[in-house]
């Protein structure tokens, strides 16, 4: 079972992993890659431990590469959960 | 470890400590020198001894009783504020603080606070969310004074996921404040939802309430009023909503001790002495010391994903999640609690010599004997919870449900001995000072 929902504009972009992160409360980084969100994938994983969370986001804001690159998702205004 | 910076004059020999940690260690949090995780507590060789230690989501603060503050774990955020942003499984001083007098510190996920017994707070760290109070949402690699407070008359700091409380000193009604992320409530400073604040910013709720010690962790906030009650604000417990505004308990029991997880506090109810009572009276207040918990309906049960509840559904009139006694302890004291973010410790009571000297003018050595057995379970430490990692400290990675006993190893079994616990996200450390007869 999901460990928690967690919207995509509460996860951090990490520049070096190339993922969208959310602290795991093992101590590690629950991850998810732009091309898992745009496969429609939801479920982000903790390469540390056997704990996910759901990530809930509008999967067309990451649909359009081009138009979309410049998502920051800690200056982006609230995105409307699916 | 030989990396260890010793600089310190000679320490009082009165104490004798020892200090062990388990559970997560791949970021060097468990000082072991080792980044590797551990199921059974390991003896940690220390070169100073611990005043009090703050353990975050994978870093670890120490202050020294010499006064001095270490620091070792990740410090990719400049958590560890040593003016660098790599992680450390060594310890080491924060220089920064030499000549300053630290009395108080708090470690968060990745950020870290200090309060000088001049009353000035000072935080390094992650500050994407605003969470060290400067104004700005810049991280910073070592300790900035919060220039916010400039009366110097900060008494605490907590540290959560992405926001810090301060308590003031002699400022009722203005005295918890609130920076950092607020989305889920847990600054308390605004019935709308706030995203964050970078500047500290007065925690509504307490005009009225002299508030004695607050506690953060994940989204959550809690602060204890010197009444002995519990606010909790910031995100629900057991899936209820978020509360905006600090949200009082509604109990009879009177708190001495709250400890907050990601998901559950665990609240310690008011401990009497007993070295007044008689042996009658000595039972009789047996009741207290009791732990309770709020919250933590999937607390040591996460790795089973068929034991975990759903999303509870609300009881009908209600939103406030149950407090539950911590089932398992029957009657055993507990003197002292801690949480991580999915587990719990708890150190159990430990009576003083003197005690047993009283009791021995009224009964025979048998009689005290059986005493004895009774209390066996005196001065030890148990945990449960979320154990994945080790971080319960038995041996394996099971969850626990109910507080199990953590063998640390140590030939003393001594009255004079006091334990501390401490837990991180995923880590626990425990130290056991021990009281040295006078060699003069």
């Amino acid at each position: 079972m999901s460990y928690d929902d967690v919207e995509i504009e509460d996860m951090e972009w990490n520049e070096e992993l190339q993922v969208y992160t959310y602290p795991c409360p093992c101590g590690d980084l629950f991850q998810i890659s732009k091309a898992e969100l745009q496969s429609g994938e939801v479920m982000a994983n903790c390469p540390s431990c056997t704990l996910f969370i759901t990530v809930i986001y509008n999967i067309e804001d990451f649909l359009d590469k081009k138009q979309k690159d410049k998502f920051e998702p800690s200056k982006q205004q609230p995105v409307a959960a699916a | 470890m030989e990396e260890i910076e010793v600089n310190q004059s000679s320490e009082s020999k009165e104490e004798e400590q020892r200090v062990w940690s388990w559970g997560a260690g791949t970021d060097g949090q468990l000082g072991t020198g080792c980044l590797q995780d551990e199921l059974s507590p390991q003896l940690l060789h220390l070169p100073f001894s611990i005043s009090t230690l703050a353990c975050g989501g994978a870093h670890v603060l120490a202050l020294t009783s010499c006064g001095r503050v270490f620091s070792w774990g990740r410090g990719t955020s400049g958590q560890l504020g040593r003016g660098d942003m790599v992680n450390s499984s060594y310890l080491k001083p924060i220089s920064f603080f030499d000549g300053y007098s630290v009395t108080q510190l708090s470690a968060g996920w990745s950020h870290s606070g200090f309060v000088s017994d001049s009353g000035c707070l000072f935080t390094c760290g992650d500050g994407s969310f605003g969470q060290l109070g400067h104004g700005d949402y810049s991280s910073y690699c070592s300790p900035v004074k919060v220039s916010y407070f400039t009366n110097n008359n900060v008494q605490q700091i907590a540290c959560g996921m992405r926001h810090s409380l301060v308590l003031l000193k002699d400022c009722l009604g203005n005295q918890v404040y609130g920076f950092g992320s607020g989305k889920r409530g847990q600054l308390g400073i605004s019935k709308d939802k706030i995203r964050s604040v970078s500047l500290p910013q007065v925690t509504n709720g307490f005009e009225d309430v002299e508030i004695v010690g607050i506690s953060a962790n994940g989204d959550h906030s809690a602060s204890l009023s010197a009444n002995g009650h519990l606010y909790t604000w910031g995100k629900g417990f057991n899936k209820t909503s978020d509360s905006y505004i600090p949200q009082c308990l509604s109990s009879s029991l009177c708190f001495s001790k709250t400890a907050l997880g990601w998901n559950h506090t665990l609240l310690l109810t008011v401990t009497r002495l007993y070295m007044t009572c008689s042996w009658q009276s000595s039972i009789s207040v047996a009741g207290d010391g009791e732990v309770f918990m709020l919250g933590g309906s999937n607390h040591g049960v996460l790795s089973d994903p068929e034991k975990m509840s759903p999303a509870k559904p609300l009881s009908e009139n209600s939103n406030e999640a149950a407090l539950e006694k911590v089932s398992g302890l029957d009657d055993t004291k507990v003197v002292q609690i801690a949480a991580g973010a999915e587990h719990s410790a708890l150190v159990t009571g430990n009576f003083q010599p003197s005690f047993f000297i009283y009791l021995s003018t009224y009964f025979s050595l048998a009689h005290l004997f059986s005493f004895l057995n009774a209390i066996a379970d005196n001065g030890i430490i148990m945990t449960w919870g979320w154990g994945e990692h080790g971080q319960l400290g038995l041996g394996n990675t099971s969850d626990q449900t109910k507080p199990k006993a953590v063998s640390l190893d140590d030939e003393v079994q001594s009255n004079d001995a006091s334990f501390q616990v401490y837990c991180g996200s995923g880590f626990t450390y425990a130290i056991r000072t021990l009281s040295l007869p006078s060699q003069t």
